[in-house]
């Protein structure tokens, strides 16, 4: 077997470019996981910023609140962070590296799950598929995804108790099971960064409880990063470090959690 | 019979399980990845490329390749970025392409042409020589080392681009391998049923085995079969009704199109879905 091209950013680095162990030194000096100045973004085609003028920095280990009403910009501000929406003016750090240069690297350790993804019920795929596929870019171009590839898809299915739904099709799936398969595809690129958009939607009482426990455990073992947007703050409180508030967006709180709450209320 | 012919009627085999192994192949990632459009605009293309060589005498391999390269050139980066609706810049496409070819084919000097004309527009096997042959089989072999190489990639993008694109592939790169990769067949497979029908080999085979199969890793493997027995089908049928093969086969791969929608599982799914 022909040794894994690593492409992708990976704390290693043995397969580095010099340039890239340069920048590796500057991830290391600053805890600063997500770093973000003044930016604004613009959908194509659009005029008006749909975030503006953002300035936000998260720390190595934080577990951020993204909260605000329908179109204040909570979505725009994840896909701005790992790079696919790149009209955006300011700069992005993630990792230390500049997203606008360096996205597909950061992208590969950066765990996304999408707000609302339903996939349609002919989708020739099964949900094990789908859990693979977080670690495509990971394991780089022209290589093929091994044993401990497989094994570690499997590992997160079973961690989020769907293991027995990996050879069914995704489509056949109920909403919660592709919502609990999403967040499998995003955990099983073991990522540094993880970004979650209204992750408990569809899911039943008990998976709201569950998924946050995974997200504090990997937390506490992997030193895991995390930016969740959400209205459904209760069962998180407990762990959460801070709460970011979105209006027209704009960044209006970034405070404590229960301030965060507190405010957000306040503005209704 | 010409037919009768061995050495035709062994080319024209040839010509027909290569195409449809190419077109049924390059369909699926054509109609999973949503850039029909583009393959439509490269068939026509080429089409107009074809008919251009055809009058001035130079290698309509090489003009219709040129023609697809441009059109996918014009219009790739429209369909990708949807500024413009892909649908409108098609609609203009099309009747460019044809008002170009018929064109072409209209200065094309009389003496001698006629069955040139006729293979670009309808398709003509007994034109097929066994260079053809040699430059089809070397194509296949190209196509399915390429795929198998990139499969993964592929695979992922054909779920989900935006997906496959967050999760750090270079999804634009890979599409682009689609759409040069499908233009080059497109080229390849004017001479077995014509500028004019060449979209539906490419289309037919792989929206027939989407509409029936539920495993992705079946379908890029039943859609090639399909295409290589609709063209055979249809081969056959154009001898004992001696009409054009291209067309027999565009009729062939339509049935079973057809057929497919009304025994696909999926819509009946839908249908019961919607009684519900
Ligand atoms: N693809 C798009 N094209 C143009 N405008 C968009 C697009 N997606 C979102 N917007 C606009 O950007 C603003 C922020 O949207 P979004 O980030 O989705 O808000 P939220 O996730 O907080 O509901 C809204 O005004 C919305 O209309
Ligand atoms: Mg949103």
């Amino acid at each position: 077997m022909i040794k894994r091209i690593n492409i992708c950013f990976t704390s290693s680095g043995s397969t580095f470019n010099e340039a890239s162990k340069v920048k590796d030194a500057v991830t290391a000096q600053e805890s600063a996981i997500v770093r973000i100045e003044d930016v604004s973004t613009v959908y194509e085609g659009e005029r008006r910023p749909a975030i503006r003028d953002v300035n936000l920095t998260i720390e190595r280990n934080e577990l951020v609140y993204v909260l605000g009403p329908n179109a204040s910009g909570k979505t725009t501000l994840l896909e701005t962070i790992n790079g696919l929406l790149p009209a955006y003016r300011g700069r992005i750090f993630v990792f230390g590296l500049n997203v606008r240069n360096h996205g597909r690297r950061v992208r590969c350790e950066v765990g996304y799950v999408p707000q609302d993804f339903m996939v349609e019920p002919g989708e020739p795929y099964t949900a094990f598929d789908i859990v693979m596929m977080g670690r495509y870019g990971k394991i780089g171009v022209l290589q093929r995804p091994n044993e401990a590839d497989h094994e570690r898809a499997m590992e997160v299915m079973r961690l989020l108790e769907i293991e027995d739904l990996a050879p069914r099709p995704i489509g056949k799936l109920s909403g919660g099971q592709q919502q609990k398969v999403m967040i499998a595809r995003a955990l099983a690129k073991e990522p540094k960064l993880l970004l979650l958009d209204e992750p408990f939607s569809n899911l039943d009482p008990e998976s709201r409880e569950m998924v946050p426990r995974i997200i504090n455990q990997l937390h506490e073992e992997k030193g895991m990063t995390t930016l969740i947007v959400t209205h459904d703050i209760h069962n998180m409180m407990k762990t959460c470090h801070r709460g970011v508030v979105f209006r027209d967006g704009r960044v209006v709180v970034d405070e404590t959690p229960e301030k965060a709450l507190h405010k957000l209320e306040v503005m209704r | 019979m010409i037919w009768l012919e061995l050495d035709i009627m062994r080319r024209a085999v040839l010509g027909c399980v290569l195409t449809g192994i190419l077109t049924g192949l390059m369909g699926v990632f054509v109609v999973r990845m949503r850039i029909s459009a583009i393959g439509y605009s490269m068939s026509h293309g080429a089409f107009a490329g074809a008919a251009l060589g055809v009058a001035t005498s130079m290698n309509p391999l090489v003009t219709a390749m040129l023609f697809a390269s441009i059109t996918a050139f014009l219009i790739g980066p429209i369909a990708d970025k949807a500024r413009l609706h892909a649908d409108t810049v098609t609609s203009i496409i099309f009747p460019l392409n044809m008002a170009l070819a018929f064109v072409f084919l209209t200065l094309t000097p009389e003496i001698g042409l006629t069955s040139q004309v006729a293979s670009v527009l309808w398709g003509s096997i007994i034109s097929m020589t066994n260079n053809d042959v040699v430059y089809m089989v070397t194509l296949c072999a190209a196509t399915l080392v390429i795929i198998h190489f990139v499969w993964k990639e592929l695979f992922a993008i054909m779920f989900n681009r935006k997906l496959a694109e967050a999760d750090g592939i270079n999804t634009r790169a890979f599409v682009y391998l689609v759409i040069f990769l499908s233009g080059v067949v497109i080229t390849f497979s004017i001479k077995l049923v014509g500028g004019l029908l060449i979209y539906a080999l490419l289309f037919n085979p792989a929206s027939s085995t989407l509409q029936f199969l539920e495993d992705m890793r079946k379908v890029i493997v039943v859609s090639p079969l399909l295409g290589v027995g609709t063209n055979l089908s249809g081969l056959l049928v154009s001898l004992f009704l001696d009409l054009p093969v291209g067309s027999c086969i565009v009729l062939v791969s339509t049935l079973v199109f057809a057929v497919s929608v009304l025994v696909s599982p999926k819509r009946r799914r839908k249908i019961e879905n919607e009684r519900r």
